[in-house]
């Protein structure tokens, strides 16, 4: 079985597509708001970025506060919206573990951890590495269509 | 980057490889800094001690891997600037340039 099929039962069967190299450099986070050199999580060690001033805690309060500094507020749902991006943050046991953005396809791009990018239908993650979609997030700015790191 | 080390006995090292590469495999799909660092292996490998910041090092001077955590708990340093924070590249050089400077690399 495909190794990515093997951890994301959600994708078989799915006209999912890898969009990139593995990458050590940024994760799911950073991806989310369209960062690929930084790698975005509040550890208590302080070794991964987290925005200033806010906390670093892995709580769904965190991440909607780390997310309004780049310019995102709470939104409603996954529908798609002219020149709206929409983040989807996946919440396993009340603690964020993923986020992946929606594209102007209506389909969503996803750092896997250190691995590759993806491109994908918002369920095809759930399971039990990332949980459930827990809350949406939208800034109003062009959508990307682009799913590569650097373009 | 070339690091050249002080080699650590081969039983370490083989520990070591083994323990990294399990603790890649578990971690691979994963974002949150802390379960990666808290990762039975990971954990393992900061047991291990001192003896290991040369081949974590080694490690880093070849792929800028989420090492920063055991580095700073086995050392009780922190050499990355807060501008740096979350830039592994620019981590991993920090790091290096410590190595050197306290005389883990040679």
């Amino acid at each position: 079985m495909n190794p990515l099929e093997a951890i994301f039962l959600g994708l078989v069967g799915t006209d999912y597509r890898v969009t990139s190299p593995a990458d050590d450099e940024y994760n799911c986070i950073a991806w989310a708001a369209t960062e690929a050199d930084r790698w975005w999580w509040p550890d208590p060690l302080g070794t991964s970025y987290w925005p200033d001033g806010v906390m670093r805690a892995e709580t769904t309060e965190a991440f909607i506060a780390a997310y309004a500094t780049a310019g995102f507020t709470s939104a409603d749902d996954d529908s798609l919206q002219p020149d709206v991006e929409k983040i989807a943050v996946y919440v396993k046991a009340g603690k964020p573990t993923h986020a992946a953005r929606q594209l102007a396809s209506g389909r969503w791009t996803s750092k896997l951890g250190r691995a590759e990018d993806i491109e994908h239908e918002l369920s095809a993650l759930t399971g039990n590495v990332y949980g459930i979609v827990g809350f949406f997030l939208q800034r109003t700015q062009p959508m990307i269509d682009t799913t590569t790191a650097g373009t | 980057m070339n690091a050249t080390l002080i080699a650590p006995p081969e039983r370490l090292t083989a520990a070591f490889r083994q323990l990294a590469d399990g603790w890649r495999v578990g971690t691979r799909y994963l974002s949150s800094t802390t379960e990666i660092a808290m990762h039975p292996a990971y954990q393992r490998i900061i047991g291990l001690g001192p003896q290991v910041i040369p081949l974590i090092l080694t490690e880093l001077a070849k792929q800028p891997e989420q090492w920063f955590w055991a580095l700073t708990a086995l050392t009780g340093e922190d050499p990355v600037t807060a501008a740096d924070k979350g830039r592994p590249r620019a981590m991993a050089d920090a790091w290096l340039k410590w190595g050197r400077e306290n005389g883990w690399i040679a």
